[in-house]
């Protein structure tokens, strides 16, 4: 299997040239960002937070914190990792010499692309993960919001977090195309940007299932029936697999073919 | 003619409609050459090297690597055989000269991990090796580079202007360096430059590019050849006035260049002798005479219009 060996030396090689860059603390600052808001926010405030007898405080902590994170930071943090990951290759005017190394073209495309979406699937894990650890920090520090008499409840919780990945997909596959054709690296994020906006304006008109820069809100707050049965994969993610493919082949033929000055 | 590494037929490119930046070029680079690819800047060196590796996709005609028509299918292989420093080397600034090269190795499937202390050796950035790239300086990115690009041993190194950024006693020892691997290993090498001097003393084949069109295409010898019939000397005297009476006399066209500096073309070494009694029987005082570089002129006079 030659063309597994040239997929996975190009991504590791992607892995390597992550080490020391802004792109990795973003990864980790952006699955911390929440978290700690929360954080304050249940040590300050917790007087107001204590739940009613019998109620799992883990299932509004943890529902609250995913969906906080859908309308922006999110979005923002794809179109910025997106950028940042490509950006490293556009800095070192590395293109060239990639087209030029006796391996395949798709590997490198693919290569990268698979680097952004481990970095994506890292800042979830770490999402999860810190939720955890101030949920357990703020119950040690105040015994009454009940968090240690109550097990958190994993699989809404990772249900919701999936649902939000794969929603993201759709962005990830357009900014990934843009990121590596500008070399500026202002233009993708600038369109990102004024999309995600666009996004958020129209999400909840029934035209934005075709709009992939709204389905990050669309797949926490569903605007139709289909999707409020909590779903592994409603509507919303099937449509922003179709447009991840969609463009990740696009892209790499455009790519492929494109004139690297 | 011994076998081809690189031959072009045909080749035509151009960036934008309304001109054209490759037209009709015929690159024939034997194997065993060092060819010094020559021309002034923005002359279609690098966009020629670029369409060599497929990074832009030629208008019409043929790249032929190692006897083969570069395309889609023979890709993979014929760039296996090569190594290439494209203008500003690719080097991760935030990683430091190992890493780098360890990513290199890990694209290009079976090469020994011992290669990397080889090569950064045979550049001499064993010291460095644990320093960013981004902290040093052009000359060592520039050597950087070519360390990286000899970690498969290359049949074929194609350098786009490897000297630039280099200091004197670096381009003695790029010089040293390309001579070295030719003569070893038998690499062939391509070099584009625009310093004929450079190209001059290294290389044993020289093209001359100029808009896109190959202007001259030869062994350096034949080309030295072929301009030996006329030398020009200048000399410095005391009294240019009183030389140009002494010449007028003898029919001998010159060109006062500054001061005291005279330009003239000569038939033979001889004739310098001959020139030198004249003078001094005239009493002018000959301070020096030296034969110009006759590449240099050729090179300007087929470069310029």
């Amino acid at each position: 299997m030659i063309a597994l060996k040239y997929y996975i030396s190009s991504t590791k090689n992607e892995l390597i040239k992550l080490k020391r860059t802004f792109a990795f603390w973003l990864t980790i600052i952006s699955g911390l960002f929440i978290p700690l808001i929360y954080f304050l926010y249940y040590s300050l405030k917790y007087k107001s937070l204590i739940p009613v007898e019998g109620v799992n405080p883990w299932d509004k902590f943890m529902v609250e914190q995913i969906r906080a994170a859908a309308p922006l930071l999110v979005p923002f943090f794809i179109v910025l990792i997106t950028s940042l990951i490509v950006q490293i290759e556009h800095k070192s005017l590395g293109i060239k010499h990639l087209f030029a190394l006796p391996v395949p073209k798709w590997s490198i495309y693919f290569g990268k692309l698979t680097v952004v979406l481990l970095t994506i699937i890292t800042a979830y894990i770490l999402f999860l993960f810190f939720i955890l650890i101030v949920g357990y920090s703020v119950g040690l520090m105040h015994e009454e919001l009940n968090f240690f008499s109550f097990t958190p409840n994993f699989s809404e919780s990772i249900k919701l977090l999936f649902r939000s990945f794969i929603a993201t997909l759709g962005i990830v596959g357009l900014q990934f195309w843009l990121s590596f054709r500008m070399r500026n690296f202002i233009i993708p994020l600038g369109i990102g940007m004024i999309l995600i906006v666009t996004g958020l304006i129209i999400y909840r008109s029934e035209e934005s299932l075709y709009f992939p820069y709204g389905y990050n809100m669309l797949s926490l707050f569903p605007i139709d029936k289909d999707m409020e049965n909590l779903l592994w994969f409603p509507r919303v993610s099937i449509y922003s697999l179709l447009y991840f493919s969609g463009f990740s082949i696009l892209g790499y033929l455009d790519i492929k073919r494109k004139n690297i000055t | 003619m011994s076998q081809l590494i690189i031959e072009t037929e045909n080749l035509n490119f151009s960036y934008t409609k309304e001109r054209k930046d490759i037209e009709n070029l015929e690159l024939k680079v034997p194997k065993g050459s060092i060819y010094g690819f020559l021309g002034p800047n923005g002359s279609g060196k690098s966009t020629t090297i670029r369409l060599i590796l497929n990074l832009l996709k030629k208008q019409s005609g043929n790249v032929t690597l190692f006897g083969e028509i570069f395309n889609a299918n023979t890709r993979i292989k014929s760039l296996s055989k090569v190594g290439a420093l494209i203008e500003n080397p690719s080097l991760y600034g935030h990683l430091n000269a190992l890493e780098n090269l360890k990513i290199a190795v890990n694209y290009r499937q079976n090469i020994a991990s011992e290669r990397i202390e080889e090569v950064l050796e045979i550049v001499k950035l064993t010291q460095a090796k644990e320093k960013k790239v981004k902290a040093y300086s052009l000359g060592m990115k520039q050597r950087l580079g070519l360390a990286i690009s000899l970690l498969s041993n290359p049949e074929l190194l194609i350098l786009d202007e490897p000297t630039n950024g280099l200091d004197p006693k670096g381009i003695i020892e790029m010089r040293t360096l390309i001579k070295e691997l030719n003569e070893k290993y038998g690499t062939t090498i391509f070099i584009s430059s625009h310093l004929l001097n450079e190209i001059e003393k290294v290389c044993t084949h020289v093209g001359i590019i100029r808009d896109g069109k190959m202007l001259y295409q030869d062994t350096v010898k034949s080309l030295k050849q072929s301009k030996s019939k006329n030398m020009i000397v200048e000399l410095e005297v005391d009294s240019v006035k009183k030389t140009i009476a002494s010449l007028e006399k003898i029919n001998k066209k010159n060109t006062v260049l500054e001061d005291s500096f005279l330009q003239l073309e000569v038939g033979s070494k001889e004739e310098i002798t001959f020139l030198i009694d004249l003078l001094r029987s005239e009493n002018v005082n000959v301070y020096q005479i030296f034969i110009k570089n006759n590449l240099e002129e050729l090179f300007l006079s087929l470069t310029e219009n």
